[in-house]
């Protein structure tokens, strides 16, 4: 009826042992003494009464261990004494406890600082309330058109649409990056913002710190002059001053009111996790309503709006997206030439901030769980090793009465313990792991700094190595349990041979070892090459000694063109005047600084292969001197001059892909190309540059076309970013460069000073942690594998120690025995890379898209991973062959 | 005769314990082995000593409680009494018993049933 009552007893019983066995005994002593008292009574002598009651009790012995175990709980005192007892063996061979334990953690704590990572960066819940319901409905680009990235900006009038009729969303929110200039108090600053609707707070679901966040009056044109501050603004640059709400605050040159604070940790959007396509600063620092304007869209003034949206409770993402689905046929109806243009998908927010690194990641887990299998065969290997040498304690066991399953129990209570050692051990790596990694790890990646090691963590280390336990302490195990009583005693007298199944057994461990080695060594390898096959491609300019910086025009005081123009001519002409500096020039986006504007084309004369292709170029607008100062190579024309100017002959310079898609075969230059708009005259070709990486180094180039600064551009001057080709180092350069700049307008921020070279950097720095992690595994699974083929093969050639005494008692050469030995590794080996080869082509095929430049199954890459493991193999068995080579036939004759 | 190590032996000896304890109240556990045999006519003859664990299991179940007193011929021993749950635990056990016995006296009595 009470089966805790009932245990709870039995607890006490275990720890109070000693005071049952006595009552027993007492209990029992007193049985006999009314059996036997009855027995007098009815006539017996007393030594028969004696006799007769005890013959009637029946095995006191076993009614006391029936009792014991009943009374306490045997489970657990069989298993404080298998753990006892598994310590004192693991202290007993201090060598081979090491090295279980170091390898084994070694796999754990790998395994386990990566799963930290894909914890912080795909499995946490993200900050957000009910962030299930949180989509982004990105529209795609046409199908055909090739950005370098799909996701492309919403209009202000399909947003508002979107915003007014759609029934599947609780919220929409339209928002926009755009940068300030913090000015009135202190130093000018730049601060990196968004122009946010009214319903991008409630979308989210985040409420402020302080204050709070935008009204659907704030939100309108003309009203628009409140701001909301990011946590780390609000405390780095107001000290958290918590009366802030209702201060002034000038941004770009006009007065806002702060009306909220947001909590910490909210910075969204950051850039890393939008699609490359939007220009996000690294994350946002304040927020101020983006009041689109319900006039129609002026051609001139482009939007560049990204959604976020709410579904209503209930509502799934596929619902979403259909009805989605309809408004795109509703757009393209709209309009002629928007057939393909409004295509969107509409991306949950989880997918959208593990974004890109959700692969790489993810590859990095399926390497690290292939190191946690080769360190648990390893170990299985070395376990079963030492099994066999404890053939005979085990056999003495079993012949003092001990069933098959009490030793299994053992045998995997001692695995467990080892286990257990290591996931501790493995912890404390994986924290050094963590801490390494974030420290050295890309900035690229999200949320790589909030790793850590929390519950979840603890509990899948602790789990990995639980299991870990179970299936390296099977093998053993098994192998120890099978053993048949009378064989292994006969056996135990003379040192014979290892049982074929062991033998088996561990020659399928080594196997799968080599195997799995292999796949991963040609994955660290393939991702190695396709690495410095990207550091080779020429990115079509010369990222040395080059200083950029961003200047960001206040709307008030540039309000249009000429202002804007004035301005960067004198910048340009104080910049190259200045010593150490040798050009400058002035572009609107960097090469590797993200996309930059893409346009529809119309080129007089033209006529498309396709009739539904609108042409499409990026559209870029540029300064005499850009391209010497960055090192793009001209390849045929001029430059552009400072002789061209405002009131000459509007001129263009494309780059070789344009002039390839849409010349091919004859001479753009002096051929005619302006944007889709007809506000915009054509210009006149009279340049072609080398093609240049925009936002990696691994896309295809685009066409491009690059206007000038001073001419009649589309759409705006207020961002741009200064180029300088500097004498020295060019970080020294950059005082000079902001004495210059303000020269020209002491209130104008410079903002992200670098070096241009470290931005080619960053684009590569995932590769490089993929390649570096991957490299790093690589290494430890070959290692891992060389110890366990050495152990493997010196402890075969041990055990034929004698075989080969005889052998060459009987006038064997000593490579005879060489080759015998190497033999044995070598077919180990040979089937390990053979299987190795048919699993590593089918895994390089799933990580294709890592690869860059080098084909997934690369004959050269298989050919050195293969030879480089067949030289590892041979290593590892050339020293236990030399020693069996070395055998003196009367020892090994001798040897027991 | 049944074997002492026979699964329905265990569970019967149970209830003949419990019901001994409620015909001759306060026992000791040669007296209640003592007295199985005698009712079952001599049918059962068992080894004394599988009643001690048994009483241990009702002990800890909480059926019965224990205490050391003195027997009728002034020897010291340790005598158990059922307690309440032990009389509720009786007669659901005594229940069950009987409908499965009349469950199983169906199937094996030769023409009923049919």
């Amino acid at each position: 009826m009470n089966p805790a009552r009932s245990w709870l007893s039995r607890f006490g019983g275990f720890f109070n042992k000693s005071t049952h066995d006595r009552e027993l005994a007492d209990e029992i002593e007193a049985h006999f003494q009314l059996h036997m008292d009855d027995n007098l009574r009815a006539g017996m002598s007393a030594a028969e009464a004696r006799r007769q009651a005890l013959l009637k009790f029946g095995g006191v012995e076993s009614a006391k261990e029936a009792y014991r175990d009943r009374a306490g709980l045997p489970f657990l005192e069989t298993l404080f004494h298998d753990v006892r007892f598994a310590f004192r063996m693991l202290r007993k061979n201090p060598a081979f406890t090491a090295v279980a334990i170091l390898t084994l953690a070694f796999g754990v704590g790998a395994s386990t600082a990566v799963f930290s990572l894909v914890n912080a960066v795909l499995l946490k819940p993200l900050p957000y309330p009910h962030s299930e319901q949180i989509v982004f409905p990105w529209r795609q680009s046409p199908q055909g058109l090739n950005l370098g990235y799909n996701e492309i900006p919403w209009g202000r009038t399909e947003f508002l649409t979107l915003a007014q009729e759609s029934k599947a969303f609780e919220s929409l929110g339209a928002f926009q990056s755009d940068s300030f200039n913090l000015t009135g108090s202190g130093d000018p600053v730049r601060l990196d913002g968004l122009r946010a609707s009214a319903g991008f707070f409630p979308s989210l679901g985040v409420s402020p710190l302080l204050g709070r966040t935008f009204t659907a009056d704030e939100d309108q044109p003309g009203h628009a002059h409140s701001v909301v501050l990011g946590y780390q603004l609000w405390r780095d640059r107001f000290g958290a001053d918590s009366t802030i709400l209702g201060r002034a605050l000038e941004l770009n040159g006009e007065g806002y009111t702060i009306i909220g604070v947001m909590p910490p940790g909210f910075d969204f959007p950051r850039a890393a996790e939008m699609p490359g396509g939007f220009t996000f600063a690294r994350e946002a620092q304040l927020w101020i309503p983006l009041a689109l304007s319900h006039a129609p869209r002026i051609p001139a003034e482009d939007d560049l709006l990204a959604i976020v949206g709410r579904l209503k409770p209930g509502v799934s993402i596929a619902q979403g997206q259909a009805e989605m689905d309809l408004f795109t046929h509703r757009f393209e109806a709209q309009g002629p030439g928007a057939k393909g243009w409004f295509n969107q998908r509409v991306t949950p927010l989880n997918r959208q901030i593990a974004g890109d690194t959700r692969h790489p990641l993810l590859l990095i887990l399926c390497a690290v769980g292939v190191v946690l299998l080769i360190a648990c065969s390893n170990v299985a290997s070395l376990l079963l090793t030492r099994s066999l040498g404890r053939k005979r304690e085990f056999t003495l066991r079993a012949a003092l009465g001990a069933n098959n399953h009490r030793l299994i129990r053992q045998l995997l209570t001692e695995s467990l313990l080892l286990a257990t050692f290591s996931g501790f051990l493995g912890i404390l790596l994986a924290g050094a792991i963590v801490h390494f990694i974030k420290i050295v790890g890309p900035s690229n990646i999200p949320r790589l700094g909030e790793t850590n090691l929390d519950l979840r963590v603890l509990f899948f280390a602790l789990a990995v190595s639980f299991f870990a336990g179970i299936l390296f302490g099977l093998a053993p195990a098994i192998a120890g349990g099978r053993k048949n009583l009378s064989e292994s005693l006969k056996e135990s007298g003379q040192r014979s041979g290892e049982s074929r199944a062991n033998a088996g057994l561990r020659n399928a461990l080594l196997v799968s070892e080599v195997a799995l080695a292999f796949v991963l060594v040609i994955a660290a390898g393939l991702l190695t090459q396709s690495f410095f096959h990207l550091l080779r491609v020429d990115p079509g300019f010369a990222p040395e000694r080059v200083l950029t910086f961003e200047l960001s025009l206040p709307a008030t005081k540039y309000p249009d063109q000429p202002h804007t123009t004035a301005l960067y001519q004198n910048a340009l002409q104080k910049l190259r005047s200045m010593p150490g500096i040798e050009s400058a020039g002035i572009i609107e986006t960097l090469p590797m600084g993200g996309a930059t504007e893409s346009t529809g084309i119309r080129i007089p004369g033209h006529i498309p292969a396709d009739k539904n292709e609108t042409p499409y170029a990026n559209y870029t607008i540029a300064s005499p001197g850009y391209f010497s100062t960055v090192g793009t190579p001209l390849l045929r024309g001029r430059d552009f001059l400072d002789s061209d100017t405002a009131d000459s002959l509007p001129v263009t310079i494309i780059n070789s892909a344009m002039a390839k898609k849409f010349w091919p075969g004859s001479d753009p230059i002096g051929k005619q190309v302006g944007p889709g708009s007809p506000l915009y005259p054509a210009a006149t070709i009279i340049g072609i540059v080398a093609n240049t990486k925009r936002l990696s180094l691994r896309e295809e180039p685009a066409p491009e076309m690059f206007v000038l600064y001073n001419q009649k551009v589309w759409p705006s001057l207020l961002t741009m970013d200064v180029v300088l080709r500097t004498k020295a180092d060019p970080a020294s350069a950059s005082t000079a460069a902001r004495h210059a700049i303000h020269s020209v307008d002491p209130d104008l921020p410079l903002a992200k000073i670098a070096a241009l070279e470290t931005l080619v950097d960053d684009s590569v720095t995932q590769q490089r942690f993929a390649m570096l992690v991957l490299g790093a595994f690589g290494a430890l699974a070959l290692l891992l594998a060389s110890i366990g083929m050495y152990g493997v093969i010196s402890y075969s050639t041990m055990q034929r120690t004698q075989e080969i005494g005889i052998r060459m008692a009987l006038g064997a050469q000593r490579r005879t025995i060489l080759a015998m030995v190497l033999n044995h590794g070598g077919r180990l080996a040979g089937l390990g890379i053979a299987i190795g080869i048919v699993a590593a082509i089918a895994m390089a095929r799933l990580m294709s898209s890592f690869l860059y430049g080098v084909q997934p199954a690369d004959p050269a890459t298989f050919a050195a991973v293969a030879l480089l493991l067949c030289v590892v193999a041979l290593l590892a068995c050339y020293v236990p062959a030399r020693r069996a080579m070395r055998v003196d036939p009367m020892v090994a004759l001798r040897y027991e | 005769m049944p074997s002492a190590k026979n699964d329905v032996w265990q569970g019967t000896l149970a209830l003949m314990i419990l019901k001994t304890l409620e015909a001759l109240g306060p026992l000791h556990g040669y007296g209640i082995a003592r007295r199985i045999e005698q009712t079952s006519g001599n049918r059962l003859a068992v080894n004394y000593g599988t009643i001690y664990p048994a009483l241990l299991k009702l002990d800890q179940e909480g059926y019965i409680a224990s205490e050391w007193g003195q027997s009728d011929n002034n020897r010291r021993a340790k005598f158990y009494k059922l307690t309440r749950a032990g009389h509720k635990q009786l007669r659901k056990e005594a229940q069950d018993w009987e409908q499965t016995t009349a469950i199983l006296a169906r199937f094996l009595t030769p023409d009923s049933g049919t």
